[in-house]
């Protein structure tokens, strides 16, 4: 582990990568410090922070469409995999290479708190717990970026989705506002989202079995939790899409609010992504 | 030390490597040979854990390579078909990188690193890009990598492609100096190599194990003939007189073949494998033809091969 995460961080400061990473986050958060703190003269630095948060957009595809579909171009993976160290072990080397990378500009970034301090009054709490949701934040995404390069060996596709994903999450509060709040449509709604996690199983695990089971259980699940208490799809919708949007998480700093469940949100979904990495990368070497 | 058993790699429909098994001793020199796609690298990216077997076992110093990946692993180099480098990093830099991925001790590395680029000279590139090194050097590098941490089981896919003649004769005495000390699985489909360097040779044919022999004694079985050479100074119709009065000769082809001046070679079969040497001479005296040379016609590992696998016309 120890010897791919070295090798890995030494590559973005040898390929110009994590520097082009570093320079244009540290461009974007200094834009929006400008706009917000110096410009506008808020003392909140927690906006400049949440202004930046929309260019993961760009930034994180940029470090992570090359993150495994790298090693399979230059035939390496042959190599590390062949290795006495275990998938698990090379998948949390690399993520733990980007997240360096992050960290040292996220590191950066806590000077500024410190500087505008001299001109006036920062509270240093929320300006440092939005900096540690911020971070987390990026984590996250960045998780979810590698596991997207995993399920694929086309660095543009990569590249791609992985904005698409990112631009979802983004966007997803808006989305919700339009969902309809009607129960019996709340239920077709789960029963057809049901019915494609059905087939994507299917598609992927190939067992009639797994997704039988599956279908039966989520669908009369359904079924029978709406004939039970029909209230409780009241809504249901915009609760189950709110609870994907990452970003909402982000903004409650912004306005001093510590929300350790926030945090946990984050660890848990970066913990979560790098364990389907891991199954990705293993799926994907049982059948090539 | 290395045990397949009942391998099979199953692509949708396509069944690259078809219930394969062999074992290989302590010490020897294992030559994989086949035409291309007949699953020589597929079946080495199985024995290596690269890839997972739809069926079947390998096991490697006891260890199966599928339940205990970890400590199997640890017992084997591979130089996969490509060398597995990465171009933007030195060629010292790259080794010591695999000295740690591959668990050397930390006390060792420096040295393992010196010994790798010693034996197969490249320490003179040791602070050159490998980007900027060429086919043969790289091939090197990549052997230097799977010799790291000295394994006992190295796994070399077609390690002399891309080298020049040079190169090739001196890494062919290389894998034969390490076969003394590792057990060793080679591929190639240059049959003067396998039958140079390996002790045993398994052919394969679209991932079906065809035989597995030593080189001679493939030959001996498989490469009989019931031909002779016969080189005489004769015309044709001279020579087929001569020996037509031998009952059990079946056939006799002239031989397009370079010979000295005034000189024709012919091939001449027996029909029940029976010597015919003798009489041939004989024929040839009492007719007064001159008798220059006669030998027994033995089909070389390159007949064999494009013998078993070729009959699809596929061979290359």
């Amino acid at each position: 582990m120890k010897a791919i995460y070295k090798r890995e961080l030494k590559s973005y400061f040898t390929s110009f990568l994590g520097y082009l990473f570093i320079a244009f986050f540290l461009l974007f958060i200094g834009v929006f410090q400008y706009l917000y703190n110096l410009r506008l003269g808020y003392a909140n630095f927690a906006r400049a922070v949440n202004g930046t948060a929309t260019f993961f957009l760009l930034l994180v595809p940029m470090v992570t469409m090359r993150i495994l579909a790298e090693e399979k171009r230059q035939r390496t993976d042959q190599l590390i995999f062949t290795s006495p160290v275990s998938v698990e072990r090379i998948v949390i080397g690399k993520y733990l290479a980007i997240v360096t990378v992050f960290a040292i500009a996220v590191a950066i970034v806590c000077v500024y708190p410190i500087i505008l301090h001299n001109y006036g009054a920062t509270n240093y709490k929320v300006a440092y717990t939005t900096i540690a949701a911020f971070f987390l934040l990026g984590c996250t995404y960045m998780a979810i970026g590698m596991f997207i390069s995993a399920l694929t060996e086309s660095q543009v596709f990569a590249a791609v989705v992985t904005f698409i994903v990112i631009l979802f999450t983004l966007m997803i509060d808006l989305l919700v506002q339009m969902l309809p709040t009607g129960n019996e449509l709340a239920l077709a709604i789960l029963i057809i989202l049901a019915v494609i996690i059905g087939v994507i199983t299917y598609v992927m695990m190939k067992s009639k079995v797994v997704t039988g089971i599956f279908l039966v259980l989520s669908v009369g699940g359904l079924i029978v939790a709406f004939l039970v208490n029909r209230q409780s799809f009241d809504g249901s919708l915009a609760r189950i899409f709110g609870w994907l949007s990452v970003q909402s998480r982000f903004s409650l700093f912004m306005y001093g609010i510590v929300d350790i469940s926030s945090y946990i949100y984050f660890l848990s979904m970066i913990f979560l992504f790098v364990f389907l990495t891991v199954q990705a990368i293993k799926k994907r070497r049982w059948e090539a | 030390m290395i045990t397949v058993e009942h391998l099979v790699k199953q692509y949708g429909d396509f069944r690259a490597v078809d219930d394969l098994s062999f074992t290989v001793e302590k010490g020897e020199i294992l030559g994989f040979l086949g035409p291309n796609g007949a699953g020589k690298s597929t079946t080495m990216n199985m024995i290596t854990g690269y890839n997972s077997a739809t069926e079947g076992d390998v096991t490697i110093n006891g260890f199966n390579v599928y339940d205990e990946p970890e400590k199997a692993k640890r017992c084997i180099g591979y130089l996969p078909e490509i060398p597995p480098v990465y171009p933007d990093m030195r060629v010292k830099e790259y080794l010591s990188f695999c000295t740690e991925l591959k668990e050397v001790p930390k006390k060792e590395r420096k040295a393992e690193v010196e010994r790798v680029m010693e034996l197969l000279h490249v320490k003179h590139m040791q602070n050159k890009m490998i980007k900027h090194l060429s086919k043969g050097y790289r091939q090197r590098v990549g052997l230097a990598q799977a010799l790291i941490g000295n394994p006992e089981v190295l796994i070399l896919d077609e390690p002399t492609v891309g080298l020049d003649p040079m190169q090739i004769t001196w890494m062919r005495k290389l894998i034969r100096s390490l076969g003394r000390e590792h057990t060793v699985i080679l591929s190639s489909h240059i049959l003067f190599e396998v039958n140079a360097v390996c002790d045993r040779v398994l052919i394969i044919n679209h991932g079906k194990k065809v035989i597995i022999d030593t080189p001679d004694n493939i030959i001996r079985t498989l490469g009989g003939t019931n031909g002779v050479r016969v080189v005489v100074r004769a015309g044709e119709e001279a020579f087929r007189t001569a020996i037509s009065g031998i009952s059990n000769i079946s056939r006799c082809d002239a031989l397009d073949e370079q010979v000295e001046e005034g000189l024709t070679a012919y091939a001449v079969y027996s029909s029940d494998g029976g010597e015919i040497r003798d009489r041939i001479a004989a024929a040839c005296a009492k007719r007064g033809i001159a008798l220059f040379e006669m030998n027994a016609i033995q089909k070389t590992l390159e007949d064999v091969f494009i013998e078993m696998t070729g009959k699809e016309g596929d061979t290359k």
